[in-house]
C-alpha cells in the first residue's frame, strides 16, 4: 500500500512539475512572440495610399463645347472627382451635423453656406440622409490658366430623407440643375458658387418592359456541390450544362439563379465572375432555358449613402447582361422583405424603387420583379414591378386564398410562385419531419393549385444538398438539415418521388 | 346665478368656435403668388389654414435642406424664409409636410449691385508679339457672395505704353472672360475692371520678349597660339525677338566646337542684355576649330573658324643617369619663352613593337623629367618615344 501510494504520489510529482515547465515555456514563448509582433516593416514608409470608392453616381459628361481653354481628360477627371468628393462630404456633413471634408472641396466663402445650414440644422435636431444617384455635367468655361472651371450639372437626381428627432418627416427625390463654379486651390478643385437653376420633383413613372415571356415554368437552381456559392472554386460548366439537360427535359423551361454581391466584387464587378455568369446564361440558352438573374444576393446594407455603390455594382451586371437571349429578367433583391425590421422599412423599400429605377434605365427591355418572401409583401412597390414575385413556404390549404386576394389587390400584372417547396428530412434533429412520399404529394398538391390558378412558378429546388453554408440559415444543425432536402433529386444523385410532379401535377 | 349663465353661454359659444369646421389639411393653399425675388429681402410664405395644427415647411436651396416652423397668424400659417435661404440665388424649393402633394418653387434673384469683384488673370505673363495672352475672369458678386445675373455689362479695361482701351463684356455662365492679347513691345500690361460702377483692384501682366531670333557669333582672344593656357572668350550679337525686343536676360546659350578630329566641346553662357558670353581654353597643340551657338530649340548662330598655331617648333631630349633620367626641354614658346607650366609630355615605353607603358606628365617651368627605374624596367633596350603638343620623337634601342 505504502510503495503504490509512494509512486502515486512521485508520478503526481513529476507529472506536475512537466505540467509547469510546459507552462511556463508556454508564457515565455508567448511573451516572446508578444514582442516580436508589431507594424510590418513595410507601413513605415507610406508606399502607397489606396483611392477607396465612396461614391460613384451615374455621371455622363456632355460631350465638350466648353469656351476658354481646350480640356484634357486629365483635368476633366480630376475636376469630375473632387466635385464627387464635394457631393459626398456635403452628404456626409448634412446627414452628421459635421463638417468633416468640406473645407476641402468648398472655398472660404462657399462654406460658410453650408456651415450655416448644419448649425441651423443641429439647432434643430434634423438630419439630412442623401444621395445623388444621377449626374449630367457639361463644362461651360475653362480658363486659359486651368485654375476656373463653370460646369452645368443637369437633372441631378437627388434622394433625401429628411429626420428630425429621429423620426422621418421626408422623403424626397428631387431632379435639379446646378451651375458650379470650381476653383483649383491647393490641388484640390473646390467649390466657389453653387446655384440651384431648377429644380422639380422627380417621378419616374413605370415603363413596362418590352419583352413578353411566355408561361414559366421554371426552378431555382444550384449545382449540388456549390450551393450559394455558384461562382466560386467548384465552377464547372460541364456539370451546370448536364443539370441544364434534366431541367430541360423534366419539362421545365426557366431557372432562377442568384448574383451574390460581395462574391462579384460590390461596387468593380469582377470582370472573370461575369464571365462565369455569361457562359452559364450561354449554356441555358444552348438549352434553350430562360434565366431569372437575381441581384444583391448575400447584401443587407441598404444605407443611403452607399447606394451609388450598389447601383454601380447592378450597372455594371445589367448593362453587360441585357442582351442576352437567355435572359428572362430581373430579380432585384431575394426576399427583402426579411429586412424590415433590422434595416428599416422605409429605407428597404426607398432602395429598391430607386434601384427598379436604375434598372430600368439601363435595360428597358426585360421585366423586373421582386422576390417576395410571403404573400403579405407583394403589393409594396407594386405600380414599380413588371411581374410580381412571391415565396410560399407555408400551409398549401391557405393558398389559393391568398392566391385569390393578391389578384384583387394586383390585377394587371403577371404573379410568380418564385419559391416553393417542402424538405424531406425526418431524422434526428426532426424526427417527425416529412418524408419523400410527403413531399412527392406536396408537389402533387401544389401543381393542382397552380394549374388552377393559371400561375407562373419556379420550385425549390433541383438538388439536396451537401452542405449549406452558414450564411444562409444560420447554424443550427435542425434547420441545415432540413435545408439539405428540398430537392427533386436526393444526395445520390438518385431521383425522388416528387420529381414526378417538377412540371405538371 | 346670472353671472354664471352669462359665463355658461359664452364659454359654450368659445367652444363651438374651436371646433373646426373642415377638419383636414385638404385646405391649406398657398396664398403667396410671387415666385421671384431679390437677395436678402424678406420672404415669407403664407397659407391659408382654418386648421390650428402646425405644420412644417422643408426647404431646399444650392446649398442645403432643413425644415422651418410657422409663425401662426390667426386664419394663416406664415413660414418666414430663414436668411440662410433668402440671402442665396437660386431655386428654393418647399413643400409642406403635412400635405406634400403641396410644394413649389420660388427663385431668388442677385442683388444687381456689386459688393466686390474678383478677378483671375493667368498667366501672370507672356510673350511679346500679339499672338499670345493672358485671360481674365471676372465674378461680380452682391453683398452676400451671390454672383450677379447673366448678361450684366463689364468693363474691362487695360493699359500698355500709351494705348488704354475699354472693352465691354457681357456675363456669361455667372463669370465674364476677356483675352487679353501682348503687343509687339515689352513691358506690363495694367489691367483692371468696372461693374456696376465698382472698379476692381489693378492686376499687373508681363510681356516678356518672344522666342529670339537667329544672331552671329565672335570671338576674342590673346593670341593664336595653342599654349593650352590662354581662354578665347565667344561672344553672341545682341540676340532680339521678332520684334526687336532683347531676349530675357538668361536665356541660355549652347557654343558647340568642333575641331579637327570631329570631336565636340561644349561651352555655355547666359544672355545679360541679350548678349551672351562663354569661354574655352586653347588648345595645346595646332587645332582648328568651327564654332556654332545654338538657343536650344528656337535660334542658332552662324559658323565661325579659329586656327590656332602650334607653340613648339621642336624640343631637346637629354638622357643621364644610364639613360634611365630624361630630361624633356627646355620648351620653348612663341617668343622664345618657356611655355606656361602644365603643357602635358607623354613618354611611351616600347619593346620591339610591344608597348609597355605610357608615362605622362607636365611640364614645370620649361622642363619636365621622366625616371625610369628598375623594377618595372629592367635593363635591356629599349624604344622611347616622346610626344608634346603633338610633335613626336623616336628613341629606338635605347639602353637602360
Amino acid at each position: 500500500m505504502r510503495g503504490i501510494n509512494r509512486n502515486i504520489v512521485r508520478s503526481v510529482l513529476v507529472l506536475s512539475y512537466i505540467a509547469l515547465i510546459i507552462f511556463i515555456l508556454f508564457g515565455i514563448s508567448s511573451v516572446y512572440s508578444y514582442l516580436n509582433t508589431g507594424a510590418d516593416r513595410s507601413s513605415m514608409l507610406r508606399t502607397e495610399i489606396k483611392k477607396i470608392d465612396q461614391y460613384l453616381p451615374q455621371l455622363e459628361w456632355a460631350s465638350l463645347k466648353n469656351e476658354g481653354r481646350v480640356m484634357d481628360d486629365q483635368t476633366l477627371y480630376a475636376i469630375q472627382n473632387d466635385y464627387l468628393d464635394a457631393w459626398y462630404v456635403k452628404h456626409v456633413a448634412f446627414k452628421t451635423n459635421t463638417l468633416t471634408g468640406i473645407n476641402d472641396y468648398y472655398t472660404k466663402t462657399a462654406r460658410k453656406n453650408i456651415i450655416e445650414f448644419i448649425e441651423q440644422n443641429n439647432d434643430k435636431n434634423i438630419s439630412v440622409v442623401s444621395t445623388t444617384l444621377r449626374h449630367h455635367p457639361s463644362l461651360d468655361f475653362f480658363s486659359e490658366d486651368g485654375k476656373l472651371a463653370v460646369i452645368t450639372d443637369k437633372d441631378v437626381v437627388e434622394y433625401k430623407r429628411i429626420y428630425q428627432d429621429e423620426t422621418i418627416l421626408l422623403e424626397n427625390t428631387e431632379k435639379s440643375t446646378y451651375k458650379i463654379i470650381l476653383l483649383l486651390e491647393d490641388g484640390l478643385w473646390r467649390i466657389r458658387h453653387m446655384i440651384k437653376e431648377e429644380s422639380v420633383d422627380n417621378k419616374n413613372k413605370f415603363e413596362p418592359a418590352s419583352n413578353n415571356f411566355k408561361a414559366i415554368k421554371g426552378i431555382n437552381y444550384y449545382p449540388q456541390d456549390s450551393p450559394w456559392d455558384m461562382f466560386g472554386d467548384k465552377y464547372d460548366t460541364s456539370i451546370i450544362e448536364k443539370d441544364f439537360k434534366i431541367i430541360k427535359n423534366s419539362g421545365l423551361n426557366s431557372i432562377r439563379i442568384f448574383v451574390p454581391y460581395e462574391d462579384f466584387g460590390k461596387a468593380h464587378v469582377k470582370p472573370e465572375k461575369l464571365t462565369k455568369l455569361k457562359k452559364i446564361l450561354d449554356l441555358a440558352e444552348s438549352e434553350n432555358l430562360k434565366v431569372v438573374l437575381t441581384l444583391f444576393d448575400f447584401f443587407g446594407d441598404y444605407s443611403v449613402l452607399n447606394w451609388t455603390l450598389n447601383q454601380h455594382h447592378a450597372s455594371a451586371i445589367v448593362s453587360s447582361l441585357k442582351d442576352h437571349k437567355a435572359l428572362l429578367g430581373w430579380d432585384i433583391k431575394n426576399e427583402p422583405n426579411l429586412d424590415f425590421e433590422s434595416r428599416g422599412k422605409t429605407n428597404v423599400i426607398a432602395w429598391l424603387d430607386n434601384m427598379i429605377d436604375l434598372v430600368k434605365s439601363v435595360d428597358s427591355i426585360h421585366p423586373v420583379t421582386i422576390g417576395w418572401s410571403n404573400t403579405q409583401s407583394t403589393s409594396i412597390l407594386k405600380d414599380k414591378v413588371d411581374i410580381v414575385s412571391f415565396h410560399y413556404y407555408e400551409d398549401l390549404d391557405k393558398l389559393d386564398t391568398a392566391i385569390k386576394t393578391m389578384k384583387t389587390e394586383i390585377p394587371n400584372k403577371p404573379l410568380v410562385l418564385q419559391e416553393f417547396g417542402i424538405s424531406s428530412y425526418n431524422g434526428l434533429w426532426k424526427p417527425f419531419g416529412s418524408s419523400d412520399e410527403d413531399q412527392a404529394n406536396y408537389h402533387k398538391k401544389i401543381q393542382e393549385i397552380i394549374a388552377l390558378n393559371n400561375l407562373h412558378f419556379m420550385s425549390w429546388t433541383l438538388y439536396d444538398f451537401n452542405d449549406i453554408p452558414t450564411d444562409v440559415v444560420g447554424r443550427l444543425p435542425w434547420r441545415k438539415k432540413a435545408q439539405e432536402h428540398y430537392g427533386f433529386i436526393n444526395k445520390n444523385g438518385e431521383n425522388k418521388p416528387a420529381f414526378k410532379y417538377i412540371s405538371k401535377e | 346665478m346670472k353671472i354664471k349663465f352669462t359665463y355658461l353661454i359664452i364659454s359654450g359659444l368659445i367652444a363651438l368656435l374651436a371646433i373646426p369646421s373642415r377638419n383636414t389639411m385638404e385646405d391649406i393653399e398657398i396664398l403667396t403668388t410671387n415666385t421671384e425675388y431679390v437677395a436678402g429681402k424678406t420672404i415669407v410664405l403664407k397659407f391659408s389654414t382654418t386648421n390650428d395644427e402646425k405644420t412644417s415647411l422643408y426647404l431646399s436651396n444650392s446649398y442645403g435642406t432643413t425644415i422651418i416652423k410657422p409663425i401662426i397668424d390667426s386664419d394663416f400659417l406664415n413660414f418666414k424664409i430663414p436668411e440662410l435661404l433668402s440671402n442665396k440665388t437660386g431655386v428654393v424649393h418647399w413643400k409642406l409636410l403635412s400635405k406634400e402633394s403641396l410644394s413649389g418653387k420660388f427663385y431668388i434673384r442677385p442683388e444687381q449691385k456689386t459688393e466686390t469683384i474678383e478677378t483671375y488673370l493667368g498667366p501672370p505673363s507672356i510673350g511679346a508679339g500679339g499672338s499670345d495672352f493672358s485671360m481674365l475672369v471676372v465674378i461680380p458678386t452682391d453683398i452676400y457672395d451671390n454672383p450677379l445675373a447673366d448678361s450684366t455689362k463689364i468693363t474691362v479695361k487695360h493699359q500698355f505704353l500709351e494705348n488704354q482701351i475699354n472693352d465691354i463684356i457681357i456675363m456669361k455662365n455667372r463669370i465674364a472672360y476677356k483675352n487679353i492679347y501682348s503687343e509687339k513691345k515689352i513691358g506690363r500690361i495694367l489691367v483692371s475692371s468696372e461693374c456696376l460702377e465698382l472698379n476692381s483692384k489693378e492686376s499687373t501682366l508681363n510681356v516678356m520678349p518672344g522666342i529670339p531670333t537667329d544672331f552671329s557669333i565672335s570671338f576674342q582672344r590673346n593670341h593664336e597660339y595653342s599654349d593650352g593656357n590662354q581662354i578665347t572668350t565667344f561672344s553672341t550679337s545682341i540676340i532680339k525677338d521678332t520684334y526687336g525686343n532683347i531676349v530675357s536676360d538668361g536665356t541660355f546659350v549652347n557654343f558647340f566646337i568642333t575641331n579637327t578630329l570631329k570631336n565636340i566641346l561644349k561651352t555655355s553662357g547666359t544672355t545679360v542684355n541679350g548678349i551672351a558670353v562663354a569661354k574655352m581654353i586653347h588648345p595645346d597643340h595646332k587645332e582648328n576649330w568651327s564654332v556654332k551657338a545654338f538657343i536650344e530649340g528656337m535660334a542658332e548662330s552662324n559658323v565661325i573658324e579659329l586656327s590656332y598655331k602650334s607653340i613648339i617648333s621642336d624640343f631637346e631630349v637629354r638622357f643621364t643617369e644610364n639613360n634611365r633620367t630624361i630630361t624633356v626641354g627646355p620648351l620653348k614658346s612663341f617668343m622664345n619663352q618657356m611655355v606656361p607650366d602644365g603643357l602635358e609630355v607623354l613618354l611611351s615605353v616600347y619593346d620591339g613593337n610591344q608597348i609597355l607603358k605610357i608615362l605622362s606628365k607636365n611640364s614645370s617651368k620649361g622642363f619636365t623629367t621622366f625616371n625610369l627605374d628598375n623594377n618595372t624596367f629592367p635593363s635591356k633596350s629599349y624604344t622611347l618615344k616622346i610626344k608634346t603638343a603633338k610633335i613626336e620623337k623616336t628613341f629606338p634601342n635605347t639602353k637602360l
